[in-house]
């Protein structure tokens, strides 16, 4: 049997006097899954957010979150039993302490998770008698998401959760947000951040202009699973190209380029040659383009853009 | 598949969900007199303020009487002027300021997104501004008492009516101000002076004659009128202790005007900037 999808997005189309802020986009996400949302500023990610949160009626097309219409009045409250969200930029009361912050969000549901459990899992125990005010940033973070999975949600928003982390603060916030999917809960993501997408999603949307521009794992996004290698590598000047096992796509100066579709192969082949010819090949990279480069390419930026472009 | 088949909802009796919906305002409520109690400057200058108020204008008034109020003390005047005070203060400036800042901050959103019922929420808040003008009041009476000599109340009972009226009034006030605010930086001060004013113009720090021009443009507002309806209160005397039916009609009058503006324009997420 087909399981139900927890989100369904089916051409949804929503005008703010003459800006059209979503043109008849489509997707869907999966039970267990962690889907990403990605975009520029403007690209209509928050407006999707707010639809899907209840927040906004689209003008035309349809969403449903776990099987409803999530602006439907009826069953607004069975609904927010089974979602948690983690909002952007949102306080929490910053006299009381982190316990009584989450003991009053907990209460509001039927079935919450234990209140200690929830402290341990963010690594907040230690800090769970001290007021809200007095947290820093990263922590604070990590109190929403506690106040975002209290109620032990079947799905989770995470609108840019980690804008303004350090990289520490940030990896150690990917390993507690694939806890909670391997846990089961389905996450729904946006981000800014590719690596963070590349790192968390199972499947990523790339919106642009209200559209969907690009949608797949991040893997494979772009063409990235089969585009071509670019190995790089500096040879002496002396060294005659007619020699080299492998013919190169381009060369600058000292710095030899070969695309390929096949680095492993090549990469044997040339080192086998260097050592022995007994000739030293300096700096040697072997590059995929990057989440970030096929982003930057479907969402319009220019000279790094351009150059994505021209891997495709 | 339609919406209802969609949930599981896990409701449980109509007792069994009363209970947990009294249950809700309680926990509820409880956490915003923790929240308010645990901010001292906060709590300080919605009901520490109008005892110091109070205190000042006792001391410049001393023992003076209102002539065209049959000779009442002045502090009388002032010591039921400063209960409406605070009841005003409570439920208008606070409540306004506290939504605005709340719906900047997405506090309000987060809480629209949880699983807790509008309506208990406006209970709850209700209920929340009623004891926190309840312990203004209880604070006010007292130093009237024991610093002043100021009897209690004559008609406790009319007292409570006319707090709880003007509790729904200046709250309803309070939520539609907040919907006339951009933006938290301008909360305090455009409150603070809309409050002053009509305080001002109302007749807290001076009694207002019969027939003055202060009077025929304060009688328009909701202010004047808790003055005068909790003044009423403190006195038997006919006349002067009347039940002050008119007061309480103005105010129901303005608590239903902002009421009608309160729903029409509560937002709960902030505006887009």
């Amino acid at each position: 049997m087909q399981r139900e999808r927890v989100v369904v997005v089916d051409n949804l189309c929503k005008r703010y006097g003459n800006h059209t802020a979503l043109n008849g986009i489509s997707f869907a996400v999966e039970p267990g899954e962690v889907f990403g949302l990605l975009g520029p500023n403007g690209a209509g990610k928050t407006t999707t957010l707010e639809i899907l949160e209840g927040f906004r009626r689209p003008d035309t097309g349809r969403a449903e979150v776990l099987g409803v219409d999530p602006a439907a009045r009826s069953t607004s409250t069975e609904l927010r039993e089974r979602i948690g969200i983690v909002l952007q930029d949102a306080s929490i009361e910053p006299f009381l302490s982190v316990r009584q912050a989450l003991k009053r969000n907990a209460g509001y549901y039927r079935s919450p998770r234990d209140v200690d459990e929830v402290l341990t899992l963010v690594g907040l125990n230690d800090k769970a008698d001290d007021r809200v005010k007095s947290l820093s940033g990263g922590q604070v973070r990590r109190l929403d998401l506690a106040v975002g999975v209290v109620g032990a949600p079947e799905l989770l928003f995470l609108d840019e959760p980690t804008t303004g982390f350090d990289p520490v603060a940030r990896r150690d916030f990917w390993t507690l947000v694939r806890s909670l999917a391997d846990g089961g809960t389905t996450v729904l993501l946006t981000t800014h951040y590719m690596e963070e997408a590349d790192a968390l999603a199972d499947r990523v949307a790339v919106l642009r202009g209200g559209h969907v521009v690009a949608e797949g794992s991040p893997k494979s996004l772009g063409g990235r699973d089969i585009s071509e290698a670019r190995i790089r590598f500096r040879l002496a000047l002396s060294v005659d190209l007619a020699t080299l096992p492998v013919q190169p796509t381009s060369r600058e100066g000292e710095t030899i380029e070969i695309l390929t579709s096949d680095e492993i192969a090549v990469l044997r082949t040339l080192t086998h040659w260097a050592v022995s010819s007994d000739v030293s090949i300096d700096g040697l990279t072997v590059e995929r383009r990057s989440l970030e480069d096929v982003y930057v390419a479907l969402t319009g930026g220019n000279k790094v853009a351009a150059t994505a472009e021209q891997h495709q | 598949m339609s919406a209802e088949q969609g949930l599981s909802p896990q409701r449980g009796s109509p007792m069994t969900e009363a209970t947990r919906d009294v249950r809700l305002i309680g926990r509820h409520l409880f956490y915003e007199q923790l929240s308010f109690w645990l901010n001292p400057i906060g709590a300080f200058f919605s009901v520490g303020f109008s005892v110091v108020f109070l205190t000042l204008l006792a001391i410049a008034g001393g023992t003076s009487k209102i002539t065209f109020l049959g000779g009442v003390p002045l502090i009388e005047y002032y010591v039921a002027g400063f209960c409406a005070y605070g009841v005003m203060s409570v439920c208008f400036s606070n409540l306004a300021i506290t939504l605005v800042i709340r719906r900047e901050n997405r506090q309000l959103m987060r809480l629209r997104l949880s699983p807790l019922p509008t309506w208990i929420l406006v209970v709850a808040t209700a209920l929340n501004m009623a004891i926190i003008s309840a312990v203004d009041i209880i604070v006010l009476l007292l130093v009237g008492a024991l610093a002043f000599h100021v009897a209690l109340p004559a008609q406790p009972l009319a007292l409570i009516l006319v707090v709880l009226i003007g509790v729904a009034c200046f709250s309803m006030m309070g939520v539609a101000a907040s919907t006339a605010i951009p933006n938290q930086e301008s909360a305090g001060p455009v409150v603070s002076l809309v409050f002053f004013v009509l305080v001002f113009l109302s007749g807290l720090y001076f009694p207002l004659a019969p027939g003055s021009g202060l009077l025929q443009i304060s009688n328009w507002f909701p202010v004047r009128h808790m003055i005068t309806a909790v003044f009423a209160t403190f006195s038997n005397q006919p006349g002067i202790g009347a039940f002050p039916w008119q007061d309480i009609l103005v105010m129901v009058i303005w608590a239903a005007i902002s009421a009608v503006v309160a729903i029409r324009r509560f937002r709960w997420e902030p505006r887009r900037r």
